[in-house]
């Protein structure tokens, strides 16, 4: 167990200008500060290309920032990588893209970590599995591959092996953006019992619906930078700033 | 999903003599209109290669024939006096004690023996390669360039030699092991791009969702990328495995008693020149047949559901 760092025992994770530069002088996001608090719901939107995506991905080490700071839990995100393996340990992370691993059965996709990480028997890793799969309702899909499964049945699955590991922080990247219509219902449904259970959650999203109804917050990106945060109802009904203005007219 | 339809086309026309399951075959995928239906587009195009199979065979046997009759003249000008009922002998003696191998079987198993063992060291050599050239670390990355560098740009003979009349002096090894590093260290340069290659083509984001649970670089890779990797290996490996029995030939240099020099040694006792060789490339051509047979059972066992 690392040391863990005094801050704000209600915030779990504390961003303090954070900095990110991608090869070819990109500069993804620049000098973001943000707060999440225990049991919030962050929903994080903005145009395509605002850097919504790297700002989730630098939260769980998955792109290395070039300045500033990040604590999750009280563990710093520094260079080592022992802190970086327990933040991961502490923190899901659902992709657009499901991500699933093709060669193994659902069971054996949300067993592995369990196993592997936590060090759990097959027994208890079973039992876990079973009944995470009873709460996204897909127990009868235990023992079928990926690629038998719809979209949202895969998402579901991809939700329930980050859960798996019993996270302190929930990371959603569009987890509904690659999904056929008809099934975004059942993903969001999912994620929306999360929330009122009270798991803390940045969610990365462009369902305005959800976002307004589940989110404690929103933040509203563009360009690398936070333009705008606030209450879900008082940012949409009465935004501040001209450029949040421009893209709710445009999408809402 | 293609992989499941292409094999499904590959089982109804095996089946085509047997009217009964095509018109099963044909009725359970008829929900779609004809021309709209990718799987009997597969079906036909399957039935149209097992036709050119056919045709094929033909050629072949053809082609054999003219080959026998070619052979027969050119020997006969050249007077040679067949005699193939001595071969068995060669194979198989029958002594006190029933049947047993003769020289050339004897050679057979220390070809498979060196060969075996070599691909099961190629394949290590191949994957450390490969993992060394992934890896960030400099050391490991030019310690692997040199090593591909140097197999790859001088002849295998030379590999042979060199460690046969160098390194096995200095560190004690016997001919029998430095035949099996020669030929491992050679095929698992190689192997190594083959496994590079597969595995860096498994997504990126397996990866990510790999880190993303926390998993270690080390179970990430023993997990979810090699067998992934896997399949795609195993075809391009079967082709270095047969070329690995192959090139065991050479090691009949450095005094192994394999079959290239069984075979050797048998026709200088024996004159029977054309018949040993012969037999000897028949039992290569065998070997690399059961080689090819497993390697496909194995691809079978590591298929990923589509
Ligand atoms: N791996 C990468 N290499 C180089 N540039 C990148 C990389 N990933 C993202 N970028 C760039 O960084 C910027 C921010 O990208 P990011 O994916 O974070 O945006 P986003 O807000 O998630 O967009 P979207 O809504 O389309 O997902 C973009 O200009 C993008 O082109
Ligand atoms: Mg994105």
């Amino acid at each position: 167990m690392s040391r863990r760092i005094p801050v704000e025992p209600d915030h779990i994770i504390s961003v303090r200008g954070i900095t990110k530069n991608y090869p070819g002088g990109i500069q993804a996001i620049r000098e973001i500060t943000m707060d999440v608090h225990r049991r919030e719901v962050v929903c994080v939107i903005g145009p395509s290309g605002s850097g919504k995506s790297t700002f989730l991905r630098c939260l769980n080490g998955l792109e290395q920032i070039d300045a500033g700071t990040i604590i999750v839990d009280g563990i710093p995100l520094d260079g080592n990588r022992r802190h970086r393996d327990e933040i991961r340990r502490e923190v899901g992370m659902v992709f657009q893209s499901f991500n699933l691993f093709p060669h193994m059965t659902v069971r054996r996709n949300i067993c592995l970590a369990q196993k592997r990480v936590r060090g759990k028997s097959d027994e208890e890793a079973f039992a876990v599995t079973h009944a995470l799969l009873r709460r996204v309702g897909i127990e009868e899909k235990t023992d079928a591959f990926p690629s038998q499964l719809s979209g949202g049945q895969q998402q579901r699955v991809a939700i329930a092996r980050a859960l798996a590991m019993n996270p302190k922080v929930m990371l959603f990247d569009e987890a509904t953006s690659a999904l056929d219509p008809e099934m975004i219902g059942e993903v969001l449904a999912v994620m929306r019992d999360l929330a009122l259970e009270g798991m803390t959650m940045v969610v990365v999203t462009h369902e305005m619906g959800f976002a307004r109804e589940v989110a404690d917050r929103i933040v509203f990106m563009d360009e690398g930078v936070i333009v705008e945060e606030g209450e879900a109802d008082e940012f949409f009904d009465a935004p501040r700033e001209e450029r949040t203005k421009a893209f709710l007219s445009k999408i809402l | 999903m293609s992989r499941r339809h292409a094999r499904d086309a590959g089982v109804a026309a095996d089946a085509l003599l047997d009217i009964g399951s095509l018109r099963r075959y044909t009725e359970c995928n008829s929900a779609m209109p004809m021309a709209k239906r990718p799987h009997i587009r597969k079906f036909l195009s399957a039935v149209r290669a097992r036709r050119r199979g056919l045709i094929e065979i033909g050629e072949f046997l053809l082609f054999a024939a003219i080959a026998a009759v070619v052979v027969a003249i050119g020997t006969n000008n050249l007077q040679y006096n067949w005699q193939w009922f001595r071969v068995p002998r060669y194979l198989f003696t029958t002594g006190p004690d029933g049947l047993r191998a003769g020289v050339l079987l004897q050679g057979l198993v220390v070809t498979i023996q060196i060969s075996g063992l070599g691909l099961v060291l190629a394949a290590f050599f191949g994957l450390v390669t490969a993992l060394f050239r992934l890896s960030r670390s400099f050391t490991a990355n030019a310690v692997a360039q040199i090593y591909l560098e140097a197999v790859r740009n001088t002849p295998l003979l030379i590999q042979l030699f060199l460690i046969y009349f160098v390194v096995a002096p200095i560190v004690g090894l016997s001919p029998f092991w430095s035949a099996v590093l020669a030929l491992s260290l050679f095929e698992g340069a190689y192997a190594s791009e083959i496994m590079r290659g597969a595995i860096v083509s498994i997504p990126r984001h397996q990866w990510e969702s790999c880190h993303s649970l926390g998993l270690t670089s080390t179970d990430t890779y023993r997990f979810v990328v090699l067998p992934q990797a896997i399949r795609r290996i195993l075809p391009p490996l079967t082709g270095q495995a047969v070329s690995l029995v192959k090139d065991s030939a050479l090691v009949s240099t450095i005094a192994i008693y394999d079959l290239t020099m069984a075979g050797s040694a048998t026709v200088s006792n024996t004159f029977l020149t054309f018949e040993i060789w012969f037999t000897v490339a028949a039992i290569y051509l065998l070997l690399n047949g059961v080689l090819s047979l497993l390697s496909h059972l194995l691809e079978r066992r590591f298929e990923v559901v589509t």
